[in-house]
């Protein structure tokens, strides 16, 4: 993408958020977390608002501020602004809901780290303007949240046995609680995700998910 | 935009201009010097809320692990040290009632008594370093149970736990209400089945209980699993053959999180040392055996 391209409409960026390009099943971007918080259905969510929350005001803020940061510092630039905005929802969090706080606190600060903001930051919301970047940055974060809830749903139903805390299947399989078993999940969620999408484009092959991205 | 970015081709690279460099590091302060302000507005903003949060949090984690019933009264005391004057001052109050008068009760550092008195509620007087905090449960006057605060350092940032001890000074629970550890790894010293292996430890073998990396034997895992779904008091009746057995064991480590594990084990060990010492001096002036 270059500085003259012009930016897609809105709608456009937040469906290519949430499918075309979904964080978790399309770019294959911040797996670890997605491993480590999506026990539950409800870990999920909680982390999938946080993430669309740091997502979106980070990538406002580096929209705005993209003139005055000088490229050869930008990289600790966007990390610090990521990291002002992790520790601001931190202490609100804290402040204000300190039930759902005991439970996510400590995933919360690992956000600084997440891949796929620092991502968008480099690769869209420092080249477009504040609108576009806005919609890409509610796009991302909105496919990151849908992916961790279908993620924490499916492993909590099947390792846990219970939806949302709601007892419901009577021998559950401890091993979709596991870490190994959250790449399983993710792994069959991906391929059941690819087969709609292909489904819906008309057969056509799509190039697999990036595999030069880590983290 | 290309002929500024770093090169990454393994290219020689001209020697910086300094006013370049003088550029990026006034860039860099006025993005940090602007961070620096949106954190510190949010931290007044929410600070207030954050501290009611977590008294609220303390408050019920006391009353839980004294396991009181309607008729105990609460107090409690916090240690300050006062270098100048070479005193120890306990401040001692209901607790949760931040106007009630306070009592103040100083002693030497050698431990002599100094002086009691009432003193004004809600101001601590400049010049005392705080020690800690302890909860003594009453019932009709006599000492029913203590919670002992206790901080150690983790292996990210303090770790901030209670100690629930009966009257004998056996231990009736360790709670962490506070810490920044990894989860899945140091994080696990804050679980139930981790904090368990303490339970019924009397003070003479903790004051000497180190941590041990070898496994947990299967029988005495099972039954700390068995503890976030019971109240501790039945979980000890049901257990007791086993928790005998391993009161003479070290603490079993969190696999990967020696660190941690080791932090909680001695914070406990120095904290019921401590606050021995320091009944011994104390209960008389509230109503206890030393």
């Amino acid at each position: 993408m270059s500085d003259t391209a012009p930016p897609p409409g809105p709608l456009q960026l937040l469906v290519n958020g949430i499918l075309h390009e979904n964080p978790v099943f399309r770019l294959a971007l911040s797996l670890c977390p997605a491993v480590a918080v999506t026990t539950t259905v409800l870990n999920g969510l909680i982390l999938g608002v946080a993430v669309l929350a740091v997502q979106v005001l980070s990538s406002v803020t580096v929209a705005l501020v993209r003139g005055a940061i000088h490229p050869r510092v930008r990289i600790p630039v966007y990390t610090i602004i990521i990291a002002v905005w992790v520790s601001a929802i931190d202490m609100t969090l804290a402040a204000f809901f300190p039930a759902l706080y005991a439970q996510v606190g400590l995933y919360v600060k690992l956000i600084v780290a997440f891949a796929i903001i620092i991502s968008r930051l480099e690769v869209f919301a420092s080249r477009q303007p504040l609108v576009p970047s806005f919609f890409d940055g509610l796009g991302m974060g909105l496919g990151f949240l849908l992916a961790l809830v279908t993620i924490g749903a499916f492993r909590e139903l099947l390792g846990n046995g219970s939806f949302a805390g709601i007892a419901l299947v009577p021998r559950p399989l401890l091993f979709f609680a596991l870490p190994a078993g959250g790449f399983f999940s993710i792994a069959l969620l991906m391929a059941f995700f690819n087969r709609i999408d292909r489904a819906a484009s008309g057969g056509a092959k799509r190039p697999a998910a990036g595999g030069s991205h880590h983290g | 935009m290309s002929d500024t970015l770093v090169q990454i081709d393994g290219a020689p690279r001209p020697p910086m201009d300094p006013r370049e460099v003088a550029r990026i590091a006034v860039n860099l302060a006025v993005v940090c010097a602007l961070s620096a302000v949106v954190l510190g507005g949010v931290f007044m903003g929410t600070e207030r809320y954050q501290k009611a949060a977590s008294l609220a949090r303390e408050q019920r984690a006391v009353v839980d692990m004294l396991a009181l019933g309607s008729d105990a009264r609460v107090l409690e005391v916090r240690q300050f040290l006062a270098p100048e004057k070479r005193e120890v001052v306990y401040r001692v109050k209901p607790y949760g009632d931040e106007a009630a008068p306070v009592r103040e009760v100083v002693f030497s550092l050698e431990g002599a008594l100094r002086s009691t008195r009432a003193a004004a509620a809600a101001t601590v007087p400049a010049g005392l370093v705080p020690l800690g905090r302890l909860f003594v449960a009453q019932r009709s006057g006599q000492p029913a149970g203590f919670v002992i605060e206790g901080e150690s350092r983790g292996y990210k940032n303090r770790i901030r736990f209670f100690v629930a001890l009966d009257t004998a000074f056996t231990v009736q629970g360790v709670r962490v209400v506070e810490h920044e550890e990894d989860p899945g790894l140091g994080a696990e010293v804050a679980t139930t089945w981790f904090q368990g292996q303490f339970v019924g430890r009397t003070a003479d073998r903790v004051v000497r209980i180190d941590v041990a990396k070898v496994p947990m034997p299967e029988d005495w895992r099972a039954a700390l699993n068995g503890l976030a779904g019971e109240p501790a008091g039945a979980w000890r009746a049901k257990h007791a053959a086993l928790i005998t057995r391993e009161a003479g064991q070290p603490i079993y480590a969190v696999t990967g999180a020696t660190i941690s594990s080791r932090a909680l084990t001695r914070g406990v060990r120095t904290t019921v040392d401590h606050f021995r010492r320091r009944w011994a001096l104390l209960a008389p002036q509230l109503g206890g055996q030393p």
